[in-house]
């Protein structure tokens, strides 16, 4: 299969940029419609795997972007060593499904679902730039507030805030007052 | 399965295990087959002081938390023997309601917090181009305005006051004259037979310490004898005049 030329205007612009990009600019920058470039994006998918690369374009963090598929990870990670940062922790996990669902949110709201002193797992995930301080609460104290970063959409292979898991149900048990909880319980039949 | 492997080894788990007095609790739920919505408080309570017990006697550090969280399951309990007395128009409240609430919402989080590393596990394989390897490096990308959080600045100012502390200290030396030296300078200064003045020994513009170095050094003389001094009225000029004894003594 030959690539059209709309298809590899969109491959050269994907791969150059530094930042996933949306179908709106890909769309702005070839000058077609966005019909057309979620077309030549299936038709580049399409070749990547006919052809048997290495590569995908997938839809990240708010854009798409061409990866590497996983099967070379530890192939690519070489070029990596050292600089590459460790997993998150469990606590930094935890830390940053509470921010993600909940922001912008303050250290208080993150500790009383948690039920411990999140200080440290804040940090890490400051310094890992998963999350940052969006401002302060107008409360008495004006504690920060926390929200979550491009690159923390971007390392869990998120499109968008919205595809967070089960994120629609969870928005929803955060609004329920505890009355409310008892009479339904979304993870009740949990079996793990 | 996991569950049973926890269980068998369960009276000698460490509190490390957990992140947390919630995360303890859920545990002793599912390992005692417990529901969520019909908490027997006494039990739970008990399981939960048992478990701070041993960690206690294994003389391990617990989090205040778990201790909040003792003393709370306590009073529930407590609470759960007592006779309620209900009054009219008064709803009867269950302690443990926000327990559960916290329970449910602490659970779910923690079930997030496992799909993430799920999607962490997967994407730690993939690479895309030239993002990380931005990220990655040494130098940072330029940061358009606005961009810059609170915390980038505080890093620039403790990598600013990093690199202060490696600049080598400036010392200052002081400069010390002895007596001995000075005395030996003014061995060759002053003649015999001709009176020199004590601005003209200093020198001018003189600094504090070679004034009241020459100054000591001028009274050591006069305590030796070996020179003579005068002074017409209080601050005016000294004039010294070298005695025979110096050429004599040295």
């Amino acid at each position: 299969m030959i690539l059209d030329r709309l298809a590899r205007e969109v491959e050269a612009l994907i791969f150059a940029s530094d930042e996933p990009l949306s179908i709106q600019q890909l769309s702005e920058f070839t000058g077609s419609g966005e019909d057309s470039i979620q077309q030549a994006l299936e038709r580049l998918n399409t070749s990547f795997l006919d052809q048997q690369h290495a590569l995908t374009v997938v839809d990240v963090a708010g854009g798409f972007r061409i990866v590497t598929d996983g099967e070379f990870g530890s192939v690519v990670s070489q070029l990596f060593e050292g600089k590459k940062p460790g997993k998150l922790s469990r606590a930094a996990l935890e830390t940053l499904a509470v921010v993600a669902y909940s922001q912008p949110c303050t250290r208080m709201t993150i500790e009383s679902i948690r039920g411990v002193n999140c200080d440290s797992a804040i940090r890490t995930l400051l310094e890992r730039d998963m999350i940052r301080i969006g401002g302060r609460m107008e409360t008495p104290g004006r504690p920060l507030l926390y929200s979550t970063t491009k690159a923390f959409l971007e390392y869990f292979g998120l499109s968008n805030l919205d595809h967070l898991p089960r994120f629609d149900e969870v928005e929803e048990l955060l609004g329920m007052s505890s009355a409310e909880i008892e009479k339904r319980d979304l993870f009740g039949s949990e079996e793990e | 399965m996991i569950e049973k492997k926890i269980y068998s080894r369960s009276c000698r788990i460490e509190l490390d295990d957990f992140e947390g007095p919630l995360d303890l609790l859920l545990y002793l739920i599912r390992r005692d087959e417990i529901d969520i919505y019909d908490i027997p408080v006494a039990h739970v309570a008990d399981q939960y002081l048992k478990y701070i017990r041993e960690a206690r006697e294994l003389d391990l550090d617990i989090a205040s938390e778990y201790l909040v969280m003792a003393a709370t399951l306590t009073k529930m309990k407590s609470r759960s023997l007592l006779p309620t007395h209900r009054f009219d128009g008064e709803e009867d409240s269950d302690p443990g309601t926000e327990l559960r609430r916290q329970l449910i919402l602490y659970r779910t989080f923690r079930s997030i917090a496992e799909e993430l590393q799920r999607n962490e596990e997967t994407w730690t394989d993939i690479y895309t181009s030239p993002g990380e390897r931005q990220r990655w490096s040494d130098d940072t990308a330029e940061i358009e305005p606005g961009q810059a959080s609170l915390l980038d600045l505080l890093r620039a100012l403790s990598s600013l006051s990093e690199e202060e502390a490696e600049l080598a200290p400036h010392r200052i030396r002081r400069t010390l004259l002895t007596i001995n030296e000075c005395i030996n300078t003014l061995d060759k200064n002053i003649v015999t037979g001709r009176t020199i003045p004590f601005g003209a020994i200093v020198g001018p513009e003189p600094t504090r310490s070679r004034i009241v170095s020459y100054f000591i050094t001028l009274l050591e003389l006069i305590r030796r004898g070996w020179v003579y001094c005068h002074q017409a009225y209080p601050f005016s000029e000294i004039e010294i005049q070298r005695t025979e004894r110096w050429n004599v003594d040295s």
